[in-house]
């Protein structure tokens, strides 16, 4: 499945960057996200419950960070799986800087979902992987609103 | 497709079912059980009790008080698919019903489980959007009433904690004059609406004096189709207006991808799908 | 070759009997393998690889082994010792990979067995099974036939140095120089979706181990019982006369339970290993998942062709996805497209080259129909393409190519023999009732008009009624044997195993007419081994033409034994006796004698003729000279809504000839269930994987299979020419239905289109499709 979105925030490019890449601000961000602790660098270890209506589902796995080219872009690679099945993916994220105190976050990733989820949730995947982008930008935004 | 070990109660009350509900967080309402027991099989769902709502009988009136009609929750889609009330009173949502699944599904699936759920491609929410219908919501601190367009938030999330229940939604008498139409293509093999469009046309002398356009399937949540409404209103009843008007139903949408159809072909639909439901409604209203 | 009978009109052969089946099983009281329970019987549940493509690091099974309740938790480790999945495919080229009945050290497709559990109830099954872990090493896949056969293609199976699972070539005449000479060549490439078979009871097994006799008692959801208790024994290693397997009710089957299954072997050997009976039943999303899908193919056929419309050759090449693995029959399917290219046109010439291919994807196999529709379909698309560059009525091509009702026994260039039939015939009747020219017109105006109207035709020949014994890897013929009990009643036991096409009345038709007795008087045991001795099984179209044929010539022999006690009771000559709606009587004596009473006199033996031995029964096997082949049109009218892509099935007509018919209600089922399963595939179903492999129409919220509302109204007639391969002149009717629809559906989408310059859509013709294409269209 592919992925591709921008999102644009209120917030100078350094500060986004530093939250995009700062484990406490993903942990909080990333929705279900339970546990996020840091196994070597760019390189964490990562417990989510997804809780989408009825259904549930516990992941763990690992979250890679490459090619960390800072302020601008960066790959996000992500493998989880739990009984229900398993998601891989890779996203590059892309930071442009509109002005001093707007930044364009560009995002184009795909998506690989296996198992019994894959099966039989094919048509929630897209709404799902969709919201929670939607999600994770909420509060990405409120947590650079605290800051 | 065997569910994980579970409580399960059926309370008599609501105020026993809400008790149970505050005492266990991990437990899980069971209305119709049409959505709710699939995913129960396939273990994505392992709540720790399921509490039926079947024995409550309040939960099974519909009744029409001052313009409003309240549907009870537990009312099953072959209730209101076979309602003389609603079908008098509100046959829009009569047309809503009984497009939903099957018979086995109508025959169990509740009103109340439907809007809990929000599935975004449910029949119910589009018509609820043109209607714009309120949601009851009991819980032990009290009663709301919600807006549907408030309560159903995201794609399957809602407005509702896990301690409160949906006891009633609340639809208007429909008003004279008005024409009322459903129109739906759906998923072959769940039923589910592709695109299904809702809407409710008033005329006064040739010209469109009301508009209400309910949209579900191509967004991540049912919605009313703002930009429609305003491009019909006031203008003269005929088939260019409904096409012209209908070109905007999907814009600003973005527009959900499956197997059975791409955002394309979805945003697509929902233009053909308005066309065909302003054009059925109106010709009601005359 | 044997001669042919007509039915009789009196009796109850030719018409439309009520199934004696259906009181049991519309009542809830018929017996299927989950109705099946043993004392102290345990369930079992699979745990299925969730990759398509893997290596097995490890497994662990404390955790699963240790939930209260759990008997056994097996790995492949523990169940080395059985035998191999068989595949009865032996063409020179084959590739048999190593098949074991869970997966070893590796995967090979999402639902791969790779662990079983054995437990009190399916509930603490399911929860050991979630409790196993297994640590897998994901690998590269190919989940697409073509790319698979790419040079850099990761292999399937890294033993091999390609995914190549067989080729098989077939030729006839000259091709290349009926190319080198033809006016015109036309050619489609056609994909034929992976298609789940979706019986509506999935499989199941109960195993129970006796250890006292050392028998072994297998109830499996099977259509071939008698093949099934050979195979068990062989993977077992157990002497084959302590195997019994019994097929109870078998709620439908479509080719899918004509197989012999990894869980079938598995669940009797735990029940060996535990020394307790055990139950294995399929849930829905296994077997969407991984009972052998049906189809899986990419053709190709270049047709070529004089200027008057005479077909004089085809090129077909064939790419038969087969999965991880083979199954039983799934090198031998496709071959079944190659011989019936041809279809119902004399075409000469002919070369078909056939691939395997190797996909990491779940194993393919027979699918009612199996490889003809897929060979009627692209000849049928490709006939139309010809019509057209000709410039010629589709149905004149049709008719100007047949072979004329007295060429028969007519030989194709493939080999076969095609045993009777007319095919202009029921064509013309099928054009007449369709109201053909009327129709063209009306087509034209609503053109003119903006809406989209069109007709799909499809003559279809079929190859079936399996088969003569040296055309097939097994034995093609069936057994019956007919006893007769002292009270008069009937016992028919059949090989042939019916599941739920109403074979059991059938051959109850046969029993009552032959004998003179009521139905009611006439049971029929079939699909249990211990019972039935020898057996085939029901597939391809046999039931009727071998099955039945078995029980018929199994009859006359009842017949013949009872004239010679009635002659010898009766005091006539034996050539005197007639035998008439159950009296024996001569014209030398008044005296007569009942069936009932002559069965009596058969087992008390007071008046046994001499050189006659006691008792009234009679086994025969009936082994074909030849095959069958049914043929048909039908004929498919519809409106596509040009702003949806909807299509509007107006009328659907079929004309069959399936040779004589025993019951004219059974065979209307068999057609409208096959006309459904040729519409699932035209426009609905699928199975879909990801380009990892993964499944993504694992339920029926997305496979979609057609539903009593996606039906049209099937204006079904027959014409009748009986076939001389068998005494009943019967043809077999189990996959015409399927095999003839699929091409007249396409056909009249496309005809629909074809004024927008639309030649070809591929299948399943969704609404999104047909938009797209109308779309395309209008914008350029
Ligand atoms: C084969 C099939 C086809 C279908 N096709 C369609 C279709 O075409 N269109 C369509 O709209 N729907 C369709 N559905 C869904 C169907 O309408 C369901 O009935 C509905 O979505 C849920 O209602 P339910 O009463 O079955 O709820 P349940 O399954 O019992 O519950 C669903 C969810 O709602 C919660 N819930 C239920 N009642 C309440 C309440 N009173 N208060 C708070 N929470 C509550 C439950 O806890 C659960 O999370 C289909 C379902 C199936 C199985």
């Amino acid at each position: 499945m592919k992925i591709k979105g921008q999102q644009t925030l209120t917030t100078p490019r350094e500060q986004v960057w530093e939250a995009l890449l700062d484990p406490g601000v993903l942990a909080r961000a990333l929705p279900g996200c339970q546990a996020l602790d840091p196994v070597g660098e760019n390189h964490y270890k990562i417990r989510m419950k997804l809780a989408l209506a009825a259904v549930q589902g516990l992941f763990e796995g690992k979250i890679l960070l490459q090619d960390v080219q800072p302020p601008n872009n960066y790959k996000l690679h992500i493998e989880g799986a739990g009984k229900v099945g398993f998601v891989n993916g890779e996203g590059h994220f892309h930071l442009e800087k509109l002005s001093d105190v707007e930044t364009v976050v560009h995002y184009e990733g795909d998506v690989r979902i296996g198992g019994m989820i894959a099966s039989v949730g094919q048509r929630l995947m897209d709404m799902t992987s969709k919201m929670m982008i939607r999600k994770f930008f909420v509060s990405l935004k409120e947590i650079l609103s605290e800051q | 497709m065997i569910a994980a070990s579970f409580d399960y109660s059926a309370p008599e009350t609501l105020a026993d079912a809400l008790r149970v509900l505050s005492d266990d967080p991990e437990a899980k309402i069971l209305a119709g059980g049409q959505s709710l027991i699939p995913i129960m099989k396939l273990r994505l769902s392992i709540p720790s009790q399921v509490v039926d709502l079947g024995g409550i009988i309040d939960l099974h009136a519909i009744a029409e008080e001052e313009g409003i009609i309240r549907i009870g929750s537990m009312t099953t889609h072959e209730q209101v698919e076979h309602s003389e009330l609603l079908s008098e009173k509100c046959p829009l949502l009569v047309a809503a019903a009984s497009g939903i699944g099957d018979v086995q599904v109508r025959n169990r699936g509740t009103i109340g489980g439907s809007v809990a759920h929000a599935d975004p491609a449910a029949d119910y929410p589009a018509a609820l959007q043109a209607l714009d219908a309120k949601v009851k919501v009991v819980s032990s601190a009290g009663e709301k009433i919600i807006p549907i367009d408030e309560f159903i938030v995201d794609a399957l999330t809602t407005a509702l904690e896990p301690d409160e229940i949906i006891t009633e939604i609340h639809v208007p008498t429909e008003s004279t004059g008005i024409g009322t139409a459903y129109e739906t293509i759906v998923q072959p093999a769940s039923g589910y609406a592709i695109v299904g469009v809702a809407a409710r046309i008033g005329l006064s002398e040739g010209n469109i004096s009301f508009a209400r356009v309910g949209i579900t399937g191509v967004g991540s949540k049912a919605y009313r189709a703002l930009a429609v409404e305003k491009a019909l209103e006031g203008q003269p009843a005929k088939d260019d207006t409904y096409g012209i008007a209908s070109r905007v139903a999907a814009e600003g949408v973005e527009a959900l991808e499956d197997l059975h159809a791409s955002s394309e072909y979805r945003a697509h639909l929902a233009t053909v799908f308005t066309c065909r439901a302003i054009a059925a409604a109106a010709g009601r209203a005359q | 070759m044997a001669t042919t009978t007509t039915p009789t009109t009196k009796g109850f052969v030719g018409k439309r009997v009520r199934r004696t089946e259906d009181p049991r099983l519309i009542t809830g009281t018929a017996t299927y393998v989950d109705d099946v329970t043993r004392p102290g019987m345990l369930y079992a549940a699979v745990l299925r690889s969730p990759y398509a493509s893997a290596r097995i690091s490890s497994i662990s099974i404390e955790k699963a082994a240790s939930l209260p309740g759990v008997s056994a938790v097996y790995t492949g480790e523990d169940v080395k010792a059985v035998g191999p999945v068989p595949c009865a495919g032996s063409m020179p080229t084959l590739r048999v990979p190593h098949h074991k009945i869970l997966a070893q050290d590796r995967v090979y497709y999402v639902g791969h067995p790779v662990a079983a559990v054995v437990a009190i109830d399916r509930y603490v099954a399911q929860d050991a099974v979630d409790q196993i872990e297994v640590e897998y090493e994901p690998t590269e896949c190919v989940a697409d036939p073509e790319k698979a056969l790419e040079s850099d293609a990761v292999r399937v199976h890294p033993e091999y140095d390609d995914n190549v699972a067989f080729t098989f070539h077939a030729e006839g005449g000259d091709t290349d120089a009926a190319f080198a000479a033809a006016d015109v060549v036309v050619s489609e490439r056609v994909t034929v979706p992976r298609l789940a078979p979706s019986p509506m009871e999935t499989r199941g097994v109960v195993a129970e181990y006796d250890e006292g006799t050392e028998e072994l008692l297998v109830y499996s959801s099977t259509q071939i019982p008698h093949l099934l208790k050979t195979q068990l024994a062989v993977q077992l290693s157990l002497p084959e006369n302590h195997v019994r397997v019994i097929a109870p009710e078998v709620g439908g089957g479509f080719g899918s339970k004509c197989n012999v299954w990894a869980e079938e072997a598995l669940t009797c050997f735990a029940a060996m290993d535990l020394k307790q009976p055990i139950k294995w039943i399929e849930n829905r999303r296994e077997s969407i998942n991984v009972v052998a899908h049906g189809r899986g193919h990419v053709d190709h056929l270049e047709m070529a062709a004089s200027k008057d419309g005479t077909i004089t050759a085809l090129r077909f090449k064939i790419l038969q996805d087969i999965g991880g693995h083979h199954q039983l029959l799934t090198p031998i399917i496709p071959t079944l497209a190659v011989i019936m290219i041809p279809g119902l046109y004399k075409i000469k010439n002919f070369t078909a080259d056939l691939t395997g291919v190797f996909t990491n994807l779940p194993p393919t196999d027979l699918y009612r129909g199996a490889g003809r529709p897929e060979a009627t379909y692209v000849l049928e698309r490709v006939v139309d393409k010809l019509a057209d560059k000709l410039e010629m009525d589709p149905a004149e091509l049709r008719l100007k190519n047949f072979p004329a009702a007295d060429e028969f026994p007519f030989e194709t260039a493939t080999g076969l023999s095609y045993d009777s039939g007319d095919y202009a015939k029921a064509f013309n009747i099928a054009l007449e009732n369709v109201g053909y020219d009327s129709f063209l017109k009306k087509q034209e105006k609503a053109r003119s008009k903006g809406r989209l109207l069109g007709l799909g035709i499809s003559t279809y020949g079929e190859v079936c009624a399996f088969g003569p014994s040296p055309a097939l890897p097994a034995g093609g013929w069936e057994s019956a044997t007919v006893r007769v009990e002292a009270t008069g009643k009937v016992t028919v036991m059949s090989g042939a195993s019916p599941h739920g096409q109403g074979g059991e009345t059938a051959y109850s038709q046969l029993a009552a007419d032959a004998l003179g007795v009521p139905m009611e008087d006439v049971v029929v045991i079939h699909g249990d081994t211990g019972k039935v001795h020898w057996g085939v099984g029901t597939f391809g179209s046999r039931g009727t033409a071998i099955g039945g044929t078995a029980v018929h010539l199994a009859l006359e022999d009842i017949v013949a034994k009872g004239k010679k006690y009635a002659a010898h009771i009766l005091n006539a000559s034996l050539d005197s006796i007639q035998f008439n709606q159950g009296i024996f009587s001569s014209n030398e004596v008044e005296e007569k004698l009942t069936f009932q009473e002559l069965a009596l006199e058969a087992a008390v033996a007071q008046k046994l003729p001499p050189d006659t031995e006691p008792g009234l029964s009679a086994t025969r096997f009936f082994e074909p000279p030849n095959f069958a082949f049914p043929f048909g049109a039908h004929i498919c009218t519809v409106e596509v809504d040009g702003d949806t892509g909807q299509v509007e099935i107006l009328r659907y007509i079929a004309v069959d000839d399936i040779g004589n018919v025993i019951n004219p209600m059974l065979v209307d089922g068999q057609l409208h269930g096959g006309v459904a399963q040729g519409l699932g595939p035209a426009f609905l179903e699928e199975v879909v994987f990801s380009e990892d492999g993964q499944l993504l129409t694992g339920t029926f919220m997305d496979y979609a299979i057609p539903k009593a509302k996606d039906m049209p109204w099937i204006e079904s007639e027959r014409t009748v020419t009986p076939s001389p391969v068998n005494p009943l002149g019967a043809k077999g009717v189990g996959e015409a239905g399927t095999i003839g629809s699929l091409p007249a559906f396409v056909n009249a989408v496309v005809d629909a289109l074809s004024h927008m310059g639309v030649e070809h859509i591929d299948i399943p013709m969704t609404p999104q499709k047909v938009w797209n294409l109308i779309n395309e269209r209008s914008q350029s």
